[in-house]
Protein backbone atom coordinates (compact mmCIF):
# COMPACT_ATOMS: atom_id res chain seq x y z
CA UNK A 1 0.00 0.00 0.00
CA UNK A 2 1.66 3.62 -0.96
CA UNK A 3 2.39 5.57 1.62
CA UNK A 4 0.51 8.28 0.14
CA UNK A 5 -2.95 6.92 0.08
CA UNK A 6 -2.29 5.62 3.63
CA UNK A 7 -1.97 9.10 4.33
CA UNK A 8 -4.94 9.90 2.83
CA UNK A 9 -6.63 7.88 4.79
CA UNK A 10 -5.33 8.82 8.47
CA UNK A 11 -5.94 12.70 7.40
CA UNK A 12 -9.50 11.83 6.78
CA UNK A 13 -10.05 10.00 10.14
CA UNK A 14 -7.26 12.79 12.15
CA UNK A 15 -9.66 15.46 10.83
CA UNK A 16 -13.08 13.80 11.89
CA UNK A 17 -11.62 13.13 15.29
CA UNK A 18 -10.69 17.23 15.71
CA UNK A 19 -13.91 18.23 14.50
CA UNK A 20 -15.76 15.68 17.17
CA UNK A 21 -13.69 16.30 20.04
CA UNK A 22 -14.22 20.49 19.41
CA UNK A 23 -17.26 22.28 18.94
CA UNK A 24 -15.77 23.44 15.44
CA UNK A 25 -18.31 23.50 12.58
CA UNK A 26 -19.10 19.93 11.35
CA UNK A 27 -19.60 21.59 8.00
CA UNK A 28 -16.06 22.22 7.47
CA UNK A 29 -15.58 18.83 6.44
CA UNK A 30 -16.50 17.63 2.57
CA UNK A 31 -18.13 14.81 3.26
CA UNK A 32 -18.54 14.63 -0.80
CA UNK A 33 -14.84 14.83 -1.49
CA UNK A 34 -13.41 12.42 1.29
CA UNK A 35 -15.70 9.74 0.11
CA UNK A 36 -14.59 10.28 -3.31
CA UNK A 37 -10.75 9.81 -1.81
CA UNK A 38 -12.03 6.55 -0.05
CA UNK A 39 -14.08 5.77 -2.84
CA UNK A 40 -10.48 6.28 -5.50
CA UNK A 41 -8.23 3.68 -3.12
CA UNK A 42 -10.51 1.51 -2.69
CA UNK A 43 -9.70 -1.10 -4.79
CA UNK A 44 -5.90 -0.68 -4.03
CA UNK A 45 -6.30 -2.15 -0.20
CA UNK A 46 -5.30 -5.97 -0.25
CA UNK A 47 -4.81 -6.49 3.15
CA UNK A 48 -7.34 -6.66 6.50
CA UNK A 49 -5.61 -3.80 8.10
CA UNK A 50 -6.14 -1.07 5.03
CA UNK A 51 -9.58 -2.03 5.13
CA UNK A 52 -10.45 -1.79 8.69
CA UNK A 53 -8.70 1.19 7.98
CA UNK A 54 -10.89 2.45 5.50
CA UNK A 55 -13.95 1.24 7.22
CA UNK A 56 -12.74 3.47 10.28
CA UNK A 57 -12.38 6.44 8.00
CA UNK A 58 -15.87 5.81 6.62
CA UNK A 59 -17.43 5.45 10.28
CA UNK A 60 -15.53 8.88 11.59
CA UNK A 61 -17.25 10.47 8.46
CA UNK A 62 -20.81 9.17 9.10
CA UNK A 63 -20.39 10.32 12.64
CA UNK A 64 -19.83 13.50 10.80
CA UNK A 65 -23.07 13.79 9.19
CA UNK A 66 -24.30 13.05 12.40
CA UNK A 67 -23.20 16.07 13.76
CA UNK A 68 -24.06 17.89 10.68
CA UNK A 69 -27.81 17.04 11.22
CA UNK A 70 -27.66 17.81 15.11
CA UNK A 71 -26.17 21.18 13.71
CA UNK A 72 -29.25 22.30 11.32
CA UNK A 73 -31.37 21.38 13.76
CA UNK A 74 -30.44 23.71 16.86
CA UNK A 75 -29.82 26.16 13.86
CA UNK A 76 -33.31 25.54 13.01
CA UNK A 77 -34.75 26.09 16.56
CA UNK A 78 -35.00 29.95 17.85
CA UNK A 79 -32.10 28.73 20.48
CA UNK A 80 -29.46 29.94 18.23
CA UNK A 81 -28.32 33.25 18.40
CA UNK A 82 -24.33 34.59 17.55
CA UNK A 83 -21.85 33.09 19.55
CA UNK A 84 -20.45 36.41 19.70
CA UNK A 85 -23.55 38.08 20.52
CA UNK A 86 -23.97 35.93 23.21
CA UNK A 87 -20.90 36.85 24.70
CA UNK A 88 -20.52 40.34 24.43
CA UNK A 89 -24.61 39.85 26.67
CA UNK A 90 -23.26 37.98 28.68
CA UNK A 91 -20.11 40.04 29.61
CA UNK A 92 -22.57 43.48 29.84
CA UNK A 93 -24.89 42.25 31.76
CA UNK A 94 -24.46 41.80 35.42
CA UNK A 95 -24.61 38.95 37.61
CA UNK A 96 -28.01 40.30 39.25
CA UNK A 97 -29.10 40.28 35.82
CA UNK A 98 -28.42 36.57 34.81
CA UNK A 99 -29.14 35.27 37.88
CA UNK A 100 -32.40 36.96 37.17
CA UNK A 101 -33.53 36.14 33.42
CA UNK A 102 -32.44 32.31 34.89
CA UNK A 103 -34.73 32.72 37.91
CA UNK A 104 -37.85 33.75 35.72
CA UNK A 105 -37.62 31.12 32.58
CA UNK A 106 -37.04 27.80 35.82
CA UNK A 107 -39.22 25.52 36.72
CA UNK A 108 -38.03 23.62 39.57
CA UNK A 109 -38.64 19.93 40.11
CA UNK A 110 -41.03 19.00 42.71
CA UNK A 111 -39.78 15.66 44.36
CA UNK A 112 -39.50 13.53 47.47
CA UNK A 113 -36.39 12.03 48.69
CA UNK A 114 -36.85 9.24 50.57
CA UNK A 115 -35.54 5.77 52.38
CA UNK A 116 -35.74 2.53 50.16
CA UNK A 117 -34.87 -1.00 51.15
CA UNK A 118 -31.96 -0.75 48.58
CA UNK A 119 -30.56 2.47 50.55
CA UNK A 120 -31.35 1.10 53.76
CA UNK A 121 -29.26 -1.95 52.80
CA UNK A 122 -26.13 0.19 51.05
CA UNK A 123 -25.66 2.48 54.48
CA UNK A 124 -26.21 -0.57 56.92
CA UNK A 125 -23.48 -2.32 54.66
CA UNK A 126 -21.20 0.81 54.56
CA UNK A 127 -21.19 1.06 58.20
CA UNK A 128 -20.80 -2.67 59.07
CA UNK A 129 -17.63 -2.46 56.85
CA UNK A 130 -16.46 0.91 58.04
CA UNK A 131 -13.06 0.60 60.39
CA UNK A 132 -12.90 2.30 63.41
CA UNK A 133 -12.05 5.77 63.47
CA UNK A 134 -8.61 4.51 65.89
CA UNK A 135 -7.70 2.08 62.91
CA UNK A 136 -8.16 3.61 59.79
CA UNK A 137 -5.35 5.30 59.82
CA UNK A 138 -3.07 3.07 61.79
CA UNK A 139 -0.76 1.52 58.52
CA UNK A 140 0.07 5.15 57.90
CA UNK A 141 0.79 6.76 61.73
CA UNK A 142 0.75 4.21 63.66
CA UNK A 143 -1.12 4.39 67.15
CA UNK A 144 1.12 7.39 67.89
CA UNK A 145 -0.32 10.07 65.40
CA UNK A 146 -1.70 13.15 66.99
CA UNK A 147 -4.94 14.72 66.90
CA UNK A 148 -5.84 17.52 64.43
CA UNK A 149 -4.64 20.82 65.88
CA UNK A 150 -3.68 24.39 65.98
CA UNK A 151 -0.13 24.66 64.67
CA UNK A 152 0.58 29.02 65.25
CA UNK A 153 3.74 30.43 63.84
CA UNK A 154 5.70 29.70 67.05
CA UNK A 155 5.32 26.10 66.05
CA UNK A 156 6.34 26.52 62.79
CA UNK A 157 9.52 28.09 63.59
CA UNK A 158 9.94 25.23 66.20
CA UNK A 159 9.90 22.85 63.02
CA UNK A 160 12.18 24.65 61.01
CA UNK A 161 9.44 25.39 58.18
CA UNK A 162 10.29 29.20 59.17
CA UNK A 163 12.77 31.54 60.61
CA UNK A 164 12.01 34.99 62.11
CA UNK A 165 13.64 36.81 59.35
CA UNK A 166 12.23 34.64 56.71
CA UNK A 167 8.66 34.63 57.71
CA UNK A 168 8.89 38.64 58.50
CA UNK A 169 10.44 39.03 55.09
CA UNK A 170 7.26 37.28 53.09
CA UNK A 171 4.60 39.08 55.40
CA UNK A 172 6.55 42.10 53.38
CA UNK A 173 6.73 41.03 50.39
CA UNK A 174 3.25 39.72 50.52
CA UNK A 175 2.21 42.94 51.83
CA UNK A 176 4.04 44.86 48.89
CA UNK A 177 1.67 42.63 46.36
CA UNK A 178 -1.37 43.16 48.00
CA UNK A 179 -0.53 47.50 47.97
CA UNK A 180 0.57 46.77 44.51
CA UNK A 181 -2.91 45.22 43.55
CA UNK A 182 -5.25 46.72 45.26
CA UNK A 183 -4.10 50.76 44.66
CA UNK A 184 -6.61 51.59 47.57
CA UNK A 185 -9.80 49.50 46.62
CA UNK A 186 -10.85 46.56 47.65
CA UNK A 187 -9.61 43.21 45.84
CA UNK A 188 -10.79 40.23 46.02
CA UNK A 189 -8.91 37.45 48.10
CA UNK A 190 -9.78 34.32 46.74
CA UNK A 191 -7.90 35.75 43.74
CA UNK A 192 -5.21 37.02 45.18
CA UNK A 193 -4.13 34.13 46.66
CA UNK A 194 -5.02 32.23 43.65
CA UNK A 195 -1.74 29.61 42.92
CA UNK A 196 -1.18 26.79 40.40
CA UNK A 197 0.66 25.36 43.46
CA UNK A 198 -1.51 24.38 46.35
CA UNK A 199 1.47 24.68 48.79
CA UNK A 200 1.96 28.16 47.91
CA UNK A 201 -1.47 29.01 47.81
CA UNK A 202 -1.64 28.03 51.30
CA UNK A 203 1.44 29.39 52.25
CA UNK A 204 0.04 33.43 50.75
CA UNK A 205 -3.57 32.38 52.77
CA UNK A 206 -1.34 32.11 55.97
CA UNK A 207 1.06 34.84 56.11
CA UNK A 208 -2.28 37.04 54.66
CA UNK A 209 -3.98 35.71 58.25
CA UNK A 210 -0.80 37.52 59.98
CA UNK A 211 -1.00 40.80 58.09
CA UNK A 212 -4.68 40.99 58.92
CA UNK A 213 -4.34 39.96 62.22
CA UNK A 214 -1.86 42.16 62.31
CA UNK A 215 -3.76 45.13 61.32
CA UNK A 216 -2.17 46.03 58.52
CA UNK A 217 -5.23 44.66 55.90
CA UNK A 218 -8.66 44.49 56.26
CA UNK A 219 -11.14 41.62 55.32
CA UNK A 220 -14.51 42.00 54.39
CA UNK A 221 -17.26 39.32 53.80
CA UNK A 222 -20.42 40.16 51.45
CA UNK A 223 -23.05 37.56 52.54
CA UNK A 224 -25.03 37.52 49.51
CA UNK A 225 -22.43 36.55 47.13
CA UNK A 226 -20.00 34.74 49.50
CA UNK A 227 -17.67 37.38 48.11
CA UNK A 228 -14.50 38.06 50.37
CA UNK A 229 -12.65 41.03 49.80
CA UNK A 230 -9.09 42.45 51.64
CA UNK A 231 -7.54 45.80 51.12
CA UNK A 232 -3.66 46.80 52.65
CA UNK A 233 -4.14 49.78 55.19
CA UNK A 234 -1.14 52.20 55.32
CA UNK A 235 -0.66 51.97 58.71
CA UNK A 236 -1.54 49.34 61.46
CA UNK A 237 -5.21 49.74 62.25
CA UNK A 238 -6.57 50.25 65.79
CA UNK A 239 -9.48 49.28 66.94
CA UNK A 240 -11.76 46.40 68.02
CA UNK A 241 -10.89 43.03 66.06
CA UNK A 242 -13.12 40.52 64.82
CA UNK A 243 -12.62 36.55 64.04
CA UNK A 244 -12.76 35.62 60.28
CA UNK A 245 -12.89 31.82 59.54
CA UNK A 246 -12.07 30.98 55.94
CA UNK A 247 -11.65 27.35 54.29
CA UNK A 248 -9.01 27.38 52.07
CA UNK A 249 -8.53 24.02 50.38
CA UNK A 250 -7.14 22.68 46.93
CA UNK A 251 -9.45 24.40 43.53
CA UNK A 252 -11.39 26.97 46.31
CA UNK B 1 -76.12 3.50 34.57
CA UNK B 2 -75.14 5.70 38.13
CA UNK B 3 -73.34 2.97 39.54
CA UNK B 4 -71.39 2.49 36.73
CA UNK B 5 -69.87 5.97 36.19
CA UNK B 6 -69.21 6.24 40.34
CA UNK B 7 -67.18 2.98 39.48
CA UNK B 8 -65.36 4.23 36.46
CA UNK B 9 -64.73 8.17 38.29
CA UNK B 10 -63.43 5.93 41.28
CA UNK B 11 -61.38 3.84 39.23
CA UNK B 12 -59.59 6.97 38.06
CA UNK B 13 -59.29 9.19 40.78
CA UNK B 14 -57.04 5.55 42.36
CA UNK B 15 -55.20 6.01 38.85
CA UNK B 16 -54.59 9.20 38.93
CA UNK B 17 -53.26 8.98 42.70
CA UNK B 18 -51.17 6.31 42.18
CA UNK B 19 -49.76 8.54 39.25
CA UNK B 20 -49.03 11.29 41.53
CA UNK B 21 -47.16 9.17 44.11
CA UNK B 22 -45.29 7.48 41.33
CA UNK B 23 -43.93 10.99 39.89
CA UNK B 24 -43.58 12.13 43.53
CA UNK B 25 -41.55 9.68 44.64
CA UNK B 26 -37.98 9.37 43.81
CA UNK B 27 -36.77 5.94 42.74
CA UNK B 28 -33.64 5.70 40.54
CA UNK B 29 -30.82 8.56 41.01
CA UNK B 30 -32.69 10.74 39.15
CA UNK B 31 -36.07 12.31 39.14
CA UNK B 32 -39.05 11.20 37.15
CA UNK B 33 -40.90 8.43 35.85
CA UNK B 34 -40.07 7.06 32.19
CA UNK B 35 -43.10 6.65 29.75
CA UNK B 36 -42.40 2.58 29.83
CA UNK B 37 -42.89 2.48 33.43
CA UNK B 38 -45.88 4.50 33.63
CA UNK B 39 -47.31 2.39 31.12
CA UNK B 40 -46.66 -0.75 33.24
CA UNK B 41 -48.04 1.28 36.70
CA UNK B 42 -51.07 2.82 35.06
CA UNK B 43 -51.69 1.42 31.31
CA UNK B 44 -52.24 2.41 28.30
CA UNK B 45 -53.87 5.60 28.95
CA UNK B 46 -51.11 6.50 31.12
CA UNK B 47 -51.16 9.92 29.17
CA UNK B 48 -54.80 11.03 29.52
CA UNK B 49 -54.50 9.67 33.62
CA UNK B 50 -51.37 12.31 33.62
CA UNK B 51 -53.36 15.14 32.02
CA UNK B 52 -56.34 15.20 34.76
CA UNK B 53 -52.90 14.66 37.11
CA UNK B 54 -51.31 17.76 35.71
CA UNK B 55 -54.94 19.89 36.31
CA UNK B 56 -55.36 18.44 39.86
CA UNK B 57 -51.86 19.72 41.00
CA UNK B 58 -52.28 23.37 39.38
CA UNK B 59 -53.65 24.50 42.31
CA UNK B 60 -50.87 23.66 44.27
CA UNK B 61 -48.36 25.39 41.93
CA UNK B 62 -47.47 22.45 39.43
CA UNK B 63 -47.79 21.10 36.42
CA UNK B 64 -46.64 17.56 34.84
CA UNK B 65 -43.76 18.05 32.64
CA UNK B 66 -42.30 15.90 30.03
CA UNK B 67 -38.74 15.52 28.74
CA UNK B 68 -38.70 13.79 25.16
CA UNK B 69 -36.11 10.63 25.51
CA UNK B 70 -32.76 10.90 23.08
CA UNK B 71 -35.24 8.61 20.24
CA UNK B 72 -38.43 10.57 20.76
CA UNK B 73 -40.26 8.21 21.84
CA UNK B 74 -42.98 7.90 24.56
CA UNK B 75 -41.41 4.74 26.33
CA UNK B 76 -37.98 7.15 26.63
CA UNK B 77 -39.46 10.37 27.32
CA UNK B 78 -39.52 11.26 31.14
CA UNK B 79 -42.34 12.45 32.84
CA UNK B 80 -41.85 14.51 36.00
CA UNK B 81 -43.78 17.12 38.59
CA UNK B 82 -42.28 20.49 38.41
CA UNK B 83 -43.46 23.99 39.28
CA UNK B 84 -45.94 25.52 37.16
CA UNK B 85 -44.26 29.28 37.38
CA UNK B 86 -41.25 30.44 38.24
CA UNK B 87 -40.27 31.03 41.45
CA UNK B 88 -39.50 34.40 42.44
CA UNK B 89 -35.70 35.57 42.94
CA UNK B 90 -36.64 36.20 46.76
CA UNK B 91 -37.80 32.22 46.84
CA UNK B 92 -34.78 31.22 44.82
CA UNK B 93 -32.30 33.12 47.15
CA UNK B 94 -34.29 31.64 50.38
CA UNK B 95 -33.39 28.09 49.10
CA UNK B 96 -30.42 28.73 49.26
CA UNK B 97 -28.99 28.95 46.13
CA UNK B 98 -26.30 32.01 45.15
CA UNK B 99 -26.60 34.63 42.81
CA UNK B 100 -23.14 34.03 40.92
CA UNK B 101 -24.21 30.27 40.82
CA UNK B 102 -27.03 31.10 39.42
CA UNK B 103 -25.31 33.55 37.38
CA UNK B 104 -22.51 31.23 35.62
CA UNK B 105 -25.27 28.83 35.39
CA UNK B 106 -27.53 31.32 33.09
CA UNK B 107 -23.90 31.95 31.01
CA UNK B 108 -22.98 28.59 30.58
CA UNK B 109 -26.42 27.24 28.39
CA UNK B 110 -26.54 30.61 26.82
CA UNK B 111 -23.28 29.81 25.86
CA UNK B 112 -23.50 26.20 24.88
CA UNK B 113 -26.60 26.48 22.80
CA UNK B 114 -25.18 29.84 20.58
CA UNK B 115 -22.40 26.90 19.84
CA UNK B 116 -25.12 24.52 18.60
CA UNK B 117 -25.79 22.86 21.53
CA UNK B 118 -22.21 21.42 22.23
CA UNK B 119 -18.62 23.55 23.78
CA UNK B 120 -14.93 22.10 24.44
CA UNK B 121 -14.87 22.41 28.62
CA UNK B 122 -11.86 24.57 27.98
CA UNK B 123 -13.88 27.42 26.04
CA UNK B 124 -16.27 27.06 28.51
CA UNK B 125 -14.25 28.08 31.27
CA UNK B 126 -12.00 30.34 29.73
CA UNK B 127 -15.21 32.43 28.61
CA UNK B 128 -16.67 32.30 32.23
CA UNK B 129 -13.67 33.09 34.03
CA UNK B 130 -13.62 36.46 31.85
CA UNK B 131 -16.45 37.58 34.32
CA UNK B 132 -16.41 35.18 37.40
CA UNK B 133 -13.78 33.80 39.64
CA UNK B 134 -11.60 30.68 38.54
CA UNK B 135 -12.09 29.08 41.72
CA UNK B 136 -16.44 29.68 41.22
CA UNK B 137 -16.00 28.19 37.65
CA UNK B 138 -14.43 24.90 38.14
CA UNK B 139 -16.52 24.10 41.01
CA UNK B 140 -19.85 25.41 39.72
CA UNK B 141 -19.15 23.66 36.27
CA UNK B 142 -18.66 20.16 38.14
CA UNK B 143 -21.16 20.85 40.43
CA UNK B 144 -23.37 21.22 37.20
CA UNK B 145 -22.44 18.44 35.89
CA UNK B 146 -23.44 16.07 38.55
CA UNK B 147 -26.86 17.63 38.47
CA UNK B 148 -28.03 17.35 35.75
CA UNK B 149 -27.61 20.97 34.33
CA UNK B 150 -24.98 20.13 32.14
CA UNK B 151 -23.44 16.38 30.41
CA UNK B 152 -20.02 16.02 30.03
CA UNK B 153 -18.65 13.54 27.52
CA UNK B 154 -15.39 11.39 27.10
CA UNK B 155 -13.68 14.22 24.86
CA UNK B 156 -14.87 16.92 27.71
CA UNK B 157 -17.22 17.97 25.19
CA UNK B 158 -20.56 20.20 26.77
CA UNK B 159 -23.88 19.60 26.35
CA UNK B 160 -27.09 20.60 27.88
CA UNK B 161 -27.96 18.00 30.54
CA UNK B 162 -31.50 16.17 30.75
CA UNK B 163 -31.95 18.41 34.18
CA UNK B 164 -31.85 21.65 32.08
CA UNK B 165 -34.24 20.58 29.79
CA UNK B 166 -36.81 19.57 32.44
CA UNK B 167 -36.64 22.55 34.17
CA UNK B 168 -35.33 25.81 31.99
CA UNK B 169 -37.52 27.21 29.61
CA UNK B 170 -34.23 27.48 27.75
CA UNK B 171 -36.35 29.79 24.62
CA UNK B 172 -37.73 32.33 27.34
CA UNK B 173 -33.87 32.01 29.06
CA UNK B 174 -32.27 33.38 25.78
CA UNK B 175 -34.93 35.75 25.03
CA UNK B 176 -34.30 37.34 28.36
CA UNK B 177 -30.92 37.70 28.17
CA UNK B 178 -31.21 39.34 25.11
CA UNK B 179 -33.99 41.64 25.55
CA UNK B 180 -31.60 43.30 28.68
CA UNK B 181 -29.06 44.20 26.49
CA UNK B 182 -29.21 47.62 27.67
CA UNK B 183 -28.31 47.02 31.23
CA UNK B 184 -24.58 47.37 31.76
CA UNK B 185 -22.90 45.73 34.73
CA UNK B 186 -22.28 47.63 37.81
CA UNK B 187 -20.74 43.70 39.93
Amino acid sequence: MGDKKLEDLLRVISLCASIQSSSANPFEVDIMEKLQVLKKHLPDWEFLDELLLDSEALYELAQIVKLQDLWLKQKATSLYIDPLLVQLKVKLLSRQALAESFVKSWHPIAQLDQLSPKGLEKAFVYWRDLRPFSERFKDQFGNYGARPGVVDYQDLVDLGIFTQEQFDSKMNVVYDELALTSKGEWVDYREFIESSEVEKKITRAYILAFLISDGMALVKTDPLTGKISIMPLPRRATGEAKSVAISVTEGT
Amino acid sequence: MEDAEKAEKAFLERKVRKAFQTLLLQRGRNPGVKGWELKRHLGRDYRKILEVLSGDVRALGLEVHEVKGVDGSDDASRFLLRFRDPPTMTEAETSGIRIDDLAVLASSIAYINSRQGRAGRRELEQFLKEKFPKWRVDYSIERYIKKGYLDQDEKSLLRIGWRTRAEIDERTLMTLLLSRGSEVATA
